[in-house]
């Protein structure tokens, strides 16, 4: 068997004077600057670039660019490894590193291929069959040999050193491919002062303009291609993007640009480019010129590695000088891999044509035969010899729809261009609801009605005359432009002299009989990627999978990278003639974003690590972090959960602070508390509205804890509303609620109580607040020379005052979440870190310690005091965690009152909120644990209620918890029994206020 | 402490952190901006006149707009809400002038000087090099000097305002001033640059 090899001349891609060194699989091997990984590999004499998913069969190139379904290979090593990209688009550059994919242990003798000789245990569906039973082996048997035997590529190792980024980007007109459509459109948009980008996935714009015949102005039309793109690239208000392939096509013409910034070249991610941008666009106008992709024919072992689809084989030998063998076969349905034929001709390549018609005598035929090609009419390829290349092929007589092969004859050759016709690219014609039109004339389907400002124009259409393409891809770009910028004025484009050989129709061929026994050893591949045959497709028709989708599910045929790009239409065809129903009424599979596999580090641009998340710091978050705080979580912010001394255990420090509250001082930064200015000679009665108790009678200077309930009644908020004056307020909310409430405000004021004169401002941001709590916390305030009387006559609990500490302005709120004298000093943000650094220092003699929210907590739940979200899940009323005092019986309305006096919510046995005390002191219930009517061996155990809050209290000395227990407050002095894993916790059910129950420390 | 006590000290967000070498644009905090959030309807006359006996301005009615009047700025923000831009040393007095000119007039005047961090951003291609925090199309006809919008910026809201052609304010809240910088750090290197449209030379 002949290898392919590099010719002595031609090439026009390729630099000859420019050696590239790069390995495949290990191996050293040499290219020219300009190659595909694909045409360097087989200027090295080799074909094979991978194994097959299902039954590792060895694969070779088939395609020309991104429809490249059988050479994926890895690009690449540890953490910079990519896999699945394919050899048709990677660009050569010395050094690269690429392997195939899906072999074990080497590409040319793979232990798997052993399914492929017990393909008949491998039916389509195979997976669905198999694996069933049972259920327990799915996850630890079934998954992981099936990955390891079917996997595609394997994943880089380590973390992406590359940065990633995405932009946002307007334009009027958006042009969707770079060929002789592409351009003509594009430029046609361009003179008319449209904003135009024009995206291609290749390097190099043109499309296959270099493939093919027809001429522009007397010149070939890459020519005109060449020229064209000139004109783009040196336009004002044109942004051509190249290696950037449109993956996505949304509502609103929104299109996904994934751009391969540095894939080609390692020196631009290396020196802070992106290695991927992602655009996202906003088009006024969409224009697809999308192209179409050349399908293949089922024929016999049309796998094997050296059989190719005509294009690439032109590509082959025209772009890169690589001759795929030494004696090719040119299988054809149509007139154009004619010139695929007269490119191998004119290399020095031996080629005879098989062609499926009866006759074949369109110009392009007539030019081969001309040039002494032998031609086969009526005639199809009806086997394969050879397993890791072709050695030779049978040739049978055919007349369309014949099943079998009547007589056949040898030919020698070591490679095939097949040539099935074409398929319009419209795959993003359809990611919007696009609708598609079978065109019998190219017994494909074609783009047909959508709702978006998006056309198809060219080939994508499915418009094949290079003079029709160019007359409707301009007009395309004018009356997109026209819409676009409704002023502009037309610009006339210089006529364009066009001469092209005229094609002669194909004829649609979707099964071409085989040698001996069908799918015996006759494969009839239709879905490369996936291993699915014309029988799989079949066998699912017998089985019932009448609709298309259930078909492509089951045999797993168009699906993932490849979307239905080579395979589709022949699968389709496969199953029309299976069933004896037409293309139409087959109907097609649905196409989904991305086109192309597109990279993770794409998809989340720069937004990865520190900026993955924006964290909201306080002004006071550097010393937090300086003193090696343990932070955690709520909302958006980072708050210090505890402040660890000296490899302190998190338990002890959190007891230290704690008890240092209650016996000294401490101090918590409290800056993420949601703040709220309320203001307006309505303020008070839209308060009342929105607080289930009055907030009218507030007294100037005055403090008042509210509760915030939804309209069903369930408590959504709490906080201290503070009011400065006749008209001014503040509302507190708890940190993570501050904005949901803020505009909890503004939609009311805003769509209900429109006659309110009430305006809301959120001042959160505004300011720093600390609080200052403990029995030393007067003196720690009364050292920074206030400028108000801090005495308990002056300031007493629940009551503001606002003045200056030394040098700050700041407004003093004593109110108290740990039921110790405190006070809440809050001043403008950028003197939070100096407020904050003069109560340390003040309060240095008294003994202040910082504390976390951990203690917090503990504080509170010592004195029995609700957190929204821990005894409230969204269904507690006030009642039910015993606030019923807090809802005013006077008031007309508020919101949720109504809900409130509906019967569930006054039922009996609600769970109400109670504390408990464990039998075992030491023992601490875990949040969430349930109480039981009664303890049985296992579940289920009729629940009557839950943990809401449990700590150990070191002011106590023991363990305590809150809960919401059916009917609780009528259980006080109950025992009740916790199962937890191989236990019961008994705890007892007691008033939910453990500490300082009359509040004496708060009025001191 | 008596240092503490008898100057107010003041640390901005943006205080302990440098711009490094290699951004395309020049970036700095802007510490002495006095801001002013001023609510009140533009329909009520007396609240409008009052406003401008204050600031010596009409406030912009036309929405995304500024003016600007001696050293004070107003930003629209919304139908009855505004910015009021002047010197940080400037703001209390200031809101304290226009809640005595405002009183009886329904009206709200909120000094928020802190609240938010001001990045001054100066460079020939922050149109572009911004697109990549923001879907907000910068290289619009209205989006010049004056423009002013609140947008969603990187994954936290801001506000922009066009100062000069090439130079342009980003307001962002104080506690995600940090996370702002960092996202413009990361996506201003020079070498990430992307110049859009205009003539391009083939890759």
């Amino acid at each position: 068997m002949s290898k392919p090899r590099r010719l002595s001349s031609g090439g026009s891609r390729i630099d000859r004077s420019s050696r590239v060194s790069f390995t495949f699989d290990g191996k050293l091997m040499s290219g020219y600057r300009g190659d595909t990984l694909a045409a360097a590999v087989m200027a090295n004499g080799q074909r094979l670039f991978g194994r097959s998913y299902k039954y590792h069969r060895p694969r070779g190139v088939i395609g020309l660019g991104s429809e490249e379904m059988n050479a994926l290979v890895g690009v690449g090593t540890g953490a910079r490894h990519e896999p699945n990209a394919r050899a048709t688009q990677v660009e050569l550059f010395e050094g690269l590193a690429a392997v195939s994919q899906n072999r074990f242990p080497s590409l040319s003798f793979d232990v798997g291929a052993i399914n492929n000789t017990l393909s008949r245990l491998f039916p389509g569906g195979f997976y669905y069959k198999t694996f069933m039973w049972p259920k327990v082996f799915w996850k630890h048997i079934y998954e992981p040999v099936i990955r390891k035997a079917a996997g595609l590529g394997v994943a880089p190792e380590g973390r992406d050193p590359d940065s990633y980024e995405q932009i946002h980007v307007h334009a009027d007109v958006v042009v969707v491919g770079g060929g002789v459509a592409g351009l003509a459109a594009a430029e046609a948009a361009a003179v008319m002062g449209a904003r135009v980008i024009i995206a291609d996935e290749n390097a190099v714009l043109g499309g296959i303009s270099d493939l093919e015949d027809g001429t522009i102005d007397g010149a070939p039309q890459a020519e005109w291609a060449r020229a064209a793109a000139q004109k783009l690239y040196d336009a004002e208000n044109v942004h051509v993007l190249t290696r950037a392939t449109v993956v996505g096509h949304w509502h609103h013409n929104y299109v996904m640009i994934a751009e391969r910034v540095g894939d080609h070249d390692p020196a631009i991610p290396k020196s802070g480019a992106p290695r991927h941008r992602l655009w996202k666009v906003r088009a006024k106008q969409v224009i697809l010129a999308t192209g179409a992709l050349e399908r293949p024919i089922a024929f016999a072992n049309n796998d094997r590695p050296g059989i190719m689809l005509a294009t690439a084989v032109r590509a082959m030998v025209q772009r890169y000088g690589v001759a795929p063998g030494e004696q090719g076969v040119v299988f054809t349905n149509n007139d154009d891999a004619y010139l695929t034929a007269l490119a191998l001709k004119e290399a020095g390549i031996a080629v005879q044509v098989v062609d499926s018609r009866a006759r074949a005598d369109g110009a392009l035929p007539e030019r081969a035969r001309a040039a002494g090609i032998a031609i086969s009419t009526g005639s199809v390829i009806s086997a394969v010899k050879g397993k890791l290349g072709v050695e030779a092929v049978k040739i049978a007589s055919y007349r369309k729809g014949q099943g079998r092969v009547v007589s056949e004859r040898s030919a020698p050759c070591d490679f095939i261009a097949v040539s099935g016709g074409f398929n319009p690219a419209a795959h993003l014609w359809c990611h919007n609801g696009g609708k598609l039109t079978f065109d019998e004339g190219l017994q494909s389907y074609r783009p047909g009605s959508h709702a978006d400002a998006i056309v198809a124009v060219g080939a994508a259409k499915g418009t094949m005359a290079l003079a029709d393409i160019m007359a409707e891809a301009r007009a395309a770009g004018e009356a997109a432009a026209k819409v676009a910028l409704p002023k502009a004025k037309a610009a006339k484009l210089a006529k364009l002299a066009i001469s092209e050989d005229a094609r002669k129709p194909l004829e649609a061929i979707w099964f071409a009989p085989a040698t001996g026994k069908y799918n015996e050893g006759n494969k009839h591949f239709v879905d490369f990627q996936h291993d699915v045959t014309v029988a799989d497709l079949e066998l699912a028709q017998r089985e019932g999978y009448e609709s298309i989708e259930h078909t492509k599910r089951y045999t797993t045929f168009g699906m993932a990278t490849d979307q239905g790009k080579v395979g589709n239409l022949n699968g389709l065809g496969a199953i029309a003639e299976a069933t004896g129903k037409t293309i139409p009424e087959v109907g097609f599979t649905t196409f989904r974003p991305p086109y192309t596999p597109t990279s993770f580090g794409a998809i989340t641009g720069s937004l990865t690590k520190k900026l993955f998340l924006p964290v909201r710091q306080t002004p006071v978050f550097d010393w937090h972090m300086m003193k090696g705080a343990v932070f955690e979580p709520v909302g958006q912010w980072r708050r210090p959960y505890t402040y660890p001394r000296d490899g302190e255990d998190k338990h002890v420090s959190i007891a230290r602070e704690i008890l240092n509250v209650r016996n000294n001082v401490g101090v918590l930064d409290a800056s993420t508390l949601g703040k709220i200015e309320v203001k307006g000679p309505d303020a008070g009665a839209f308060l009342d509205r929105i607080y289930t108790n009055m907030m009218s009678t507030l007294k100037p200077g005055r403090c008042r804890y509210g509760l915030t309930l939804n309209e069903l009644g369930f408590i959504m908020d709490d906080g201290v509303v503070v009011r400065f004056d006749d008209e001014r307020f503040l509302v507190h909310t708890t940190s993570g609620g501050a904005d949901r409430i803020a505009a909890w405000l503004e939609e009311w004021l805003q769509t209900e109580w429109t006659d309110y004169r009430v305006f809301v401002t959120p001042v959160t941001e505004q300011w720093a607040q600390f609080a200052v709590a403990g029995p030393r916390a007067r003196d720690v305030i009364a050292a920074l020379k206030p400028s108000f009387d801090v005495s308990h006559e002056a300031l007493p609990h629940m009551s503001f005052v606002e003045g200056t500490l030394g040098a700050l302005p700041v407004r003093v709120y004593r109110i108290s979440f740990s039921g110790e004298l405190s006070y809440e000093i809050a001043t403008p943000a950028n003197h939070g870190r100096a407020l904050w650094d003069a109560l340390l220092q003040a309060g240095a003699p008294h003994g202040i310690l910082p504390y976390g929210t951990e203690a917090l907590h503990v504080l509170r739940a010592e004195k029995g005091y609700i957190v929204v979200g821990d005894e409230t899940d969204g269904t507690t009323t006030p009642d039910d965690v015993g606030l019923s005092g807090l809802v005013s019986k006077k008031k007309a309305d508020f919101i949720g009152k109504r809900s409130l006096e509906q019967a569930h919510l006054k039922a009996p046995n609600r769970k109400q909120l109670v504390g408990l005390y464990t039998e075992n002191p030491e023992e601490v219930l875990p949040d969430g644990a349930h109480a039981v009517a009664e303890v049985k061996d296992k579940p289920p155990m009729k629940t009557i209620g839950h943990v809401t809050s449990s700590y150990l209290s070191p002011t106590l000395g023991r363990s305590i918890a809150m809960a919401l227990i059916e009917n609780g407050r009528a259980r006080m002095g109950d025992v009740l029994s916790f199962p937890l894993d191989g236990k019961v916790v008994r705890a007892t059910v007691v008033d939910p206020v453990f500490y300082d129950k009359e509040g004496a420390r708060l009025n001191v | 402490m008596s240092d503490i006590l008898s100057t107010p000290h003041f640390e901005t967000a943006l205080a302990r952190r440098a711009a490094p070498a290699g951004l395309g644009f020049a970036v700095r905090e802007m510490t002495d901006r006095g801001m002013i959030d001023l609510r009140g309807l533009a329909s009520d006359r007396k609240f409008m006149t009052a406003v401008k006996g204050v600031l010596g301005t009409d406030l912009p009615k036309a929405p995304r707009s500024a003016v600007a009047w001696g050293d004070i700025k107003v930003l629209w923000l919304s139908p009855d809400q505004w910015l009021v831009l002047c010197p940080r040393a400037r703001a209390v007095a200031l809101a304290a002038e226009l809640t005595a000119a405002l009183a009886g007039i329904h009206s709200q005047v909120t000094n928020v000087s802190d609240m938010r961090t001001v990045l001054r951003l100066e460079g020939a291609n922050l149109r572009t090099t911004l697109a990549k925090g923001t879907s907000t199309d910068l290289h619009a006809a209205e989006v010049k000097p004056g423009f002013v919008k609140r947008l969603k910026f990187a994954e936290v809201g801001a506000l922009i305002n066009i100062v000069e052609d090439q130079i342009f304010e980003l307001y962002v809240f104080r506690s995600q001033a940090d996370y702002v910088w960092d996202f413009l750090i990361a996506i201003g290197g020079s070498a990430a640059e992307l110049h859009l449209f205009g003539k391009q030379s083939p890759a």
